[in-house]
């Protein structure tokens, strides 16, 4: 049985339709990225399975649970970490104390907190910085301290939305190496990436496109990125032509 | 900067506990009374106000509700008994204001606590029959020589519980917890904080001190009227006190209370009746220069004092990520 299953999920807003009739699924200890041009739906996407936004349609189970109608905390509870794309640290506390805060949905020891980010900080190479306070850092900190407040929670199964964007590349693929280790903790990844295929090209197991909230293709990095949809989908129909 | 504040704190309270062997003069003690009364609402407002970061305007509500309580339930139970009915009550409205306003976000909750101790006060004023009406009612002696010490060394006390419970709210998940949701609620939803439950919790501790402090002072006075404790004022009062001596800190509501009480004191010995406008100034002065209060200034200027030393790449660069994790043995796995 697969980690996570989305199971035919669609939502609009309004008279937009950002995710229609997604399947997907993620197996334990694998790394997934869905890729597709801005607007894709892939934000949506990430906020339906940690229930932020509730599915108008589909279902959304995770490890045996049915998650389609539960709450952001019910989520992380359950063992799904997140990232946000738009970083969002506490500012005005230290990035320990950031981390201690992921650290805490498994323990109520501040002690223990401690312990186990410090251990995660160590592992992101942030081990300099614990005692600054969040809002001093620079981006490709802030990303990386993102991932420190979600492995600190122990997740069975991490989201990372746009993780490496707005990186410079030898940061993002600094990042990537980190990530491919995941799964050796049997933690699964599922990431959203726009266009760093540089990154996807290296860690991802499998890739889904979407396009206007439709998935439009899956599989091998490799085999997808030749996808006669996914170049129109990112060049133009002008480009599939000359491809051929 | 969390033990030189717990230092500063034990020395006011030690100095607070010894006062009255040496000064016999009631009208000081009241003074002080008051100061250690407001300490104490700050203290409980702070909760809330400082560390959740969830402006209240109401906390009047909760201080009227402790002290009605003793009033109304104390007809027909020992005082000491309805200080704990009105306890119950004023957590109750807690649990109202809490249940409805905390899924929201934004200024719903803000809004919500005006809204609901104007409600009560206009209760309060429109049931004679129960209240007293805008006549007000009488309240029992909680201390059996109504002697203004007694009433001060509860006061003190009541105080120093406050401080030692947001010492340990400090302290633990549920502080951080509550800091969380000040900074980002979206952040603090996805590390599995149930946002709407730890802000309610937070309020219904906030609300019982609230009425505590309520009860005490009810009982010095004697007597109530719903505009006393119902007041904007009083919630005012509440609010700006913790604000000017630094929101979300230990000290700072401690230290708002015996900046802005003993101003007040002073000016109105001094002004007479344009005490207010000095006291309005002040307000303005600090909103304006010290808008992170007192304690929450000193903070920060003392940390960038001592974190000078020690920036983090003086010395040697930190090692690449790469290289770091491989020497570290997997921090996950368990």
């Amino acid at each position: 049985m697969p980690l996570l299953e989305i199971k035919n999920v669609s939502k609009r807003f309004g008279g937009l339709k950002a995710v229609t009739d997604v399947n997907m699924s993620v197996e334990a200890g694998e790394i997934a990225f869905i890729v597709g041009p801005n607007g894709a739906g892939k934000t949506t996407l990430f906020n339906l399975i940690t229930s932020v936004h509730k599915a108008d349609a589909g279902q959304i189970v995770f490890d045996g649970h049915d998650i389609t109608h539960s709450s952001p905390h019910a989520a992380a509870k359950l063992g799904i970490g997140r990232t946000f794309q738009i970083v969002k640290p506490l500012r005005n506390l230290t990035v320990l104390e950031n981390t201690m805060l992921g650290a805490f949905l498994r323990t109520s020891s501040p002690a223990a907190a401690e312990q186990e980010a410090a251990k995660v900080l160590q592992f992101l190479g942030m081990g300099k910085v614990m005692h600054l306070a969040a809002r001093g850092m620079g981006l490709p900190m802030m990303k990386r301290l993102e991932i420190a407040r979600a492995l600190a929670t122990k997740p069975k199964l991490i989201l990372l939305d746009e993780v490496v964007a707005g990186l410079p590349t030898v940061e993002a693929l600094k990042l990537a190496d980190l990530l491919k280790r995941l799964p050796e903790w049997g933690i699964a990844a599922i990431g959203g990436v726009e266009h760093v295929m540089q990154v996807v090209m290296k860690i991802a197991d499998r890739v889904v496109v979407l396009d206007h909230g439709i998935k439009i293709a899956e599989g091998k990095p490799q085999d997808v990125v030749h996808h006669p949809a996914v170049i129109e989908a990112y060049l133009g129909s002008k480009y599939k032509e000359l491809l051929k | 900067m969390k033990r030189p504040q717990v230092m500063i704190g034990t020395v006011i309270f030690a100095v607070a506990l010894v006062i009255p062997l040496f000064l016999h003069n009631d009208y000081f003690l009241q003074v002080i009374f008051r100061l250690f009364l407001f300490a104490t609402l700050g203290l409980a407002w702070n909760l809330v106000g400082g560390y959740a970061g969830q402006l209240s305007l109401g906390h009047a509500a909760y201080f009227g509700v402790g002290a009605y309580g003793l009033a109304l339930l104390s007809k027909g139970m020992s005082p000491w008994l309805a200080i704990v009915g009105g306890v119950v009550l004023s957590m109750i409205c807690a649990l109202i204001i809490g249940s409805v306003s905390f899924r929201l976000r934004g200024p719903y909750f803000c809004l919500a606590t005006i809204a609901f101790t104007e409600v009560l006060r206009l209760i309060a004023k429109n049931l004679p029959n129960v209240t007293g009406g805008d006549v007000g009612t009488p309240v029992p002696l909680l201390f059996p020589h109504n002697s203004m010490r007694s009433f001060y060394y509860a006061c003190v006390v009541l105080t120093i519980l406050s401080f030692a419970i947001t010492y340990w709210v400090e302290r633990s998940r549920f502080g951080y917890y509550l800091m969380a949701i000040r900074e980002d609620e979206d952040t603090a939803l996805s590390v599995g904080v149930n946002t709407a439950r730890v802000k309610l919790w937070a309020l219904l501790l906030s609300a019982a001190l609230s009425a505590l402090a309520g009860a005490l002072y009810a009982s010095l006075f004697l007597f109530i009227v719903p505009d006393q404790m119902f007041g904007v004022e009083v919630s005012v009062e509440i609010a700006i006190l913790p604000m000017l001596g630094g929101a979300g800190t230990l000290l700072g509501p401690l230290v708002g209370s015996i900046v802005l009480e003993t101003a007040s004191e002073v000016f109105k010995n001094i002004f007479k009746e344009a005490h207010l406008l000095i006291y309005g100034i002040l307000v303005v002065l600090v909103v304006l220069f010290l808008p992170e209060g007192i304690v929450g200034t000193l903070n920060r200027k003392l940390r960038w004092f001592k974190a000078a030393p020690r920036t983090p790449f003086a010395s040697a660069p930190p090692p690449g990520p790469a290289e770091e994790s491989k020497r570290i043995p997997l921090p996950l796995a368990e």
